[in-house]
């Protein structure tokens, strides 16, 4: 018999590797603050143009999220409505599957 | 790959804007004509949209001690071509840039251009090559998914290395300086992206296969000899 999972098998062993990975960087690497590469980016741009990082001001006027917690909710709103609509959507196919 | 607000000239806030907009215009039209050929394609619009929603939520640690988040826009190129995807990814950069200060309105253009074009558009030269081909679907899938998320991260790359040309080097250097930042982080996080979303993909050809056939996503042989292989 063809084993059939065997993309399930893949995927649960890149996790694991994955999670293996940032174990041990997180616990050898010095320095590693694991901040966004969005920021890191922002501190290349800023010592490339000579600019100091406060010095870059929004060019249209922007609401920021005054705190962590407040911006992660945000995301887990994000990811939220995008889980609702994968299930939502696997659901409705289970469903008309059975009824046919 | 997200450029923060205020950190892209003016000048480049405009071009990226002219380039993502016919795209934008494009990819509406494109989506009108397929809901109205096939109601049947909301849901799956719903599937592969719901995981650029998720993925770009999720910043993973990387490899070089800096986060970074996936793209998601594999499946969505895979089922309705670049430029409904780019729509998709406006929506959710626009949330982004209005609640959670990634990315700007003056940089959305930019963001659009590197995560719902460039990236989408390269996924989706791959699925052409290999569609017609004996490569296995699911690797296609991969294939498609992680290389979309590496050249969007590439192409951020770019807009920043053409905005900000080094002193000594010019572009070329500065390009090399931001694709250690960004192409670096993303390559494990793109390999994951890619076998996660292949494994999604093996349950809609599960569930919905007459979807995948009637858009014609992959010939009707490949599906049913993966479904058989799956029951």
């Amino acid at each position: 018999m063809k084993f059939r999972y065997s993309l399930e098998a893949l995927a649960i062993i890149a996790i694991i590797v994955f999670s293996g990975i940032f174990l041990y960087t997180s616990s050898t690497m010095d320095g590693a603050e694991f901040a966004g590469s969005d920021n890191v980016g922002s501190g290349l741009i800023a010592e490339l143009s000579g600019i100091p990082l406060e010095n870059f001001q929004p060019l249209i006027p922007q609401w920021e999220p005054p705190s962590g917690e407040i911006e992660s909710c945000l995301f887990a709103l994000q990811a939220a409505a995008g889980g609702a609509m994968v299930g939502g959507v696997f659901g409705f196919w289970m469903g008309s599957q059975k009824k046919a | 790959m997200h450029i923060m607000e205020g950190f892209l000239p003016l000048q480049w806030c405009i071009v990226w804007w002219i380039i993502a907009l016919p795209c934008l215009a494009l990819g509406l039209y494109q989506l009108k004509k397929v809901l109205a050929a096939d109601r049947e394609a909301l849901p799956l619009l719903g599937v592969t949209g719901g995981f650029i929603f998720i993925l770009s939520s999720l910043k993973l640690p990387s490899v070089t001690g800096s986060c970074s988040h996936p793209t998601g826009t594999g499946l969505s190129t895979i089922s309705f071509a670049p430029w409904i995807t780019s729509l998709v990814c406006a929506i959710v950069l626009l949330f982004q840039s209005l609640f959670l200060a990634h990315g700007g309105l003056s940089v959305l253009g930019a963001n659009i251009v590197s995560m719902g074009i460039a990236g989408p558009v390269v996924g989706y030269g791959v699925y052409r090559v290999l569609r017609d081909t004996s490569v296995n679907m699911y690797l296609t899938v991969f294939l498609v998914t992680a290389l979309a998320d590496m050249f969007t991260y590439v192409t951020t790359s770019l807009e920043l290395a053409l905005a900000y040309p080094a002193e000594t080097g010019g572009f070329v250097s500065s390009f090399v300086l931001f694709m250690g930042i960004f192409a670096l982080t993303q390559i494990p996080l793109a390999i994951v992206e890619g076998i996660v979303l292949a494994l999604v993909f093996k349950y809609i050809v599960v569930l919905k296969p007459d979807i995948l056939i009637r858009l014609k996503i992959f010939s009707e042989e490949k599906i049913n000899a993966a479904r058989d292989d799956a029951s």
